[in-house]
């Protein structure tokens, strides 16, 4: 059964600015879903239509059967959104703040108090709960934050961007907790450019970029459709301004190599995609400086969602921000 | 019911957090005790003049002070919502089933109730530098419900500025561009004899100026029930304009 579905879903800012174009999603309940893709692809304008806080321009949304618009009332009982700022009042304790969202469900008090307790253990904050959240570390914060979105036991749960700015360690902690709550049974849709996180956590991604989804997938399967391994070649900084024409020179040469499967231009070279990379990395060099072909660097990669998002995109993720 | 739980849930937010500054309360009862002294050294020999309606200026100057203050520190409330905006916590309030008038208003009455106790302290620091209240208890609920549909004008008008344009400039803009010429064009620190004609025109147009009409007589003589009409109808009709204003833009804070 699918907890979200999506129709022609789009968001057009200020009669001009696409923002998303025609979102169709599918997303089944007790999976996580990924939502991958650079900044400013739609992923945040995606989850403000799916979470109530703006109205799409066209298209309709369904979650757990209500219409994201029309029965906008009944989709906010059954979901919990963590957003990418800090989103808890620091002038308040963390247990006020939890309080202040559970009264804002209706939960009654007794209840309340109870389950407030119940989810400051799930985040390992109760020693912390009676201090002011603004003496909390960044990701105290976040850990408080997402247990707001919590409170009133959501069958659905958006997390926008739940590990940006947060350091290495944090990160890997908010992951475990996203994988518990998982395993409780609540259906996650998490947005991300971390390309690792929405690997190791995710069920299905899709690929969002300029407003439209380009790959949707497990994350296996996406990246069983990149064949073998990927080679990225740099050209020597001197040579750039003519990247163009020796990128055309090189697919000449190289698309007539059997082991070769395809060629793309990168933003300072190519990336060629081979079956077994550390084989193929000496022939190419030498095939290349045969034909006057100077090379950088060159970086070998096992496949990775890096390389599908390059694959239907023609960018790596990183280079966009 | 779900309203008043929300209603109240709000304004107890706002209130916590007041209350954890006790700094807010010493800064607003020292700056009216500028202002007395400041204004009453300044305009002394003005009430000597013949045609002043008062035996002192600070008689006379202190339930225009509570105008003043309530106009000028209303005039900047929007920011705490600005702030609830800019820390993503009102994008994950709205998140919540929460009733959304509850929410707008909520806010703006909470403003509007820092400003009453404000106006209270200022009416205390008044008795105790030696001005009666003529119409004593009662008198002084009336003046807190004049201050309190100031409050809610100006919080309105502040609260709908921020939420049409989330940012700070423009409260910073307006405010600063109507709250003296506000102030200059009523009674608050000029008898409107004392003022040329043109001006006294502007006055009748300023609903500030009804206020302190009708605040004034409460003070330094007797109910005048005139001048207490006008001073709820004039400010009570900007009130509902500038909180509908902002109920509005509210149900539109998103798209």
């Amino acid at each position: 059964m699918n907890i979200i579905e999506t129709f022609d879903l789009t968001k057009i800012y200020n009669k001009k600015i696409m923002a998303v174009d025609g979102l169709n999603l599918k997303v089944k309940k007790g999976e996580i879903f990924g939502l991958l893709g650079p900044n400013g692809a739609g992923k945040t304008t995606t989850i403000r239509m799916l979470t109530t806080l703006t109205k799409p321009t066209s298209g309709y949304g369904m979650i757990g059967g209500f219409d994201i618009v029309k029965k906008a009332s009944e989709v906010r009982k059954i979901i919990g959104y963590s957003a990418q700022e800090a989103g808890v009042i620091p002038d308040a304790t963390g247990r006020e703040n939890l309080m202040l969202y559970g009264h804002y469900h209706h939960i009654d008090l007794r209840i309340l108090k109870n389950r407030v307790i119940e989810i400051l253990d799930l985040v390992d904050l109760r020693d912390d709960a009676d201090r002011l959240v603004k003496t909390y570390s960044g990701g105290m914060r976040k850990r408080l934050e997402i247990a707001t979105a919590l409170i009133h036991k959501p069958k659905l749960l958006f997390l926008d961007e739940p590990t940006l700015g947060l350091d290495i360690q944090t990160r890997v902690r908010i992951w475990e907790y996203i994988q518990k709550l998982n395993e409780e049974g609540i259906t996650i849709l998490l947005t991300t450019h971390y390309l690792e996180e929405a690997d190791k956590l995710s069920d299905s991604v899709a690929i969002i970029d300029h407003g439209h989804i380009v790959a949707i997938g497990t994350p296996k399967d996406l990246k069983s459709k990149i064949k073998g391994d990927t080679i990225f070649l740099t050209f020597p900084p001197q040579v750039q301004e003519k990247k163009n024409k020796l990128f055309k020179k090189a697919e000449r040469i190289l698309s007539d190599l059997s082991f070769v499967n395809s060629i793309q231009p990168t933003k300072e070279g190519m990336c060629v995609y081979v079956n077994n990379g550390n084989e193929a990395i000496p022939v190419l060099l030498r095939i290349l400086e045969k034909e006057d072909l100077m090379i950088e660097s060159t970086t070998l990669s096992r496949p990775s969602l890096d390389d599908v998002f390059m694959k239907y995109t023609g960018r790596k993720i990183r280079e966009v921000e | 019911m779900s309203f008043l739980n929300d209603l109240w849930h709000t304004l107890w937010k706002h209130i916590r957090v007041t209350l954890r500054q006790p700094v807010w309360i010493f800064f607003s009862m020292i700056q009216p005790l500028i202002w007395l002294l400041l204004f009453t050294q300044l305009f002394k020999n003005i009430s000597m003049m013949p045609g002043f309606p008062s035996e002192n200026y600070l008689e006379f100057f202190a339930p225009g002070l509570i105008v003043m203050l309530a106009v000028f520190s209303s005039a900047y409330t929007g920011f705490d919502m600005l702030e609830d905006i800019n820390l993503g916590v009102l994008d994950k309030i709205l998140v919540t089933p929460v009733n959304r008038y509850a929410l707008i208003l909520g806010t703006i009455l909470d403003s509007t109730m820092n400003l009453t106790i404000q106006a209270l302290i200022v009416i205390g620091i008044a008795y105790m530098m030696g001005v009666d209240i003529a119409t004593g208890f009662p008198g002084i609920i009336l003046i807190l419900g004049i201050v309190s549909l100031l409050g809610l004008s100006f919080s309105g008008l502040s609260h709908a500025l921020v939420i049409v344009t989330k940012s700070h400039v423009p409260i910073v803009v307006v405010a600063n561009m109507i709250t003296l010429p506000l102030m200059f064009t009523s009674s608050v620190m000029i008898p409107k004899e004392f003022a040329p004609e043109w001006i006294c025109t502007l006055m009748r147009l300023n609903p500030v100026n009804y206020a302190v009409e009708a605040v004034r007589p409460l003070f330094i003589s007797s109910y005048d029930w005139t001048k207490l009409f006008s001073g709820f109808i004039v400010p009570g009709i900007f009130a509902f304009i500038a909180v509908t204003a902002a109920v509005l833009a509210f149900r539109r804070f998103g798209d």
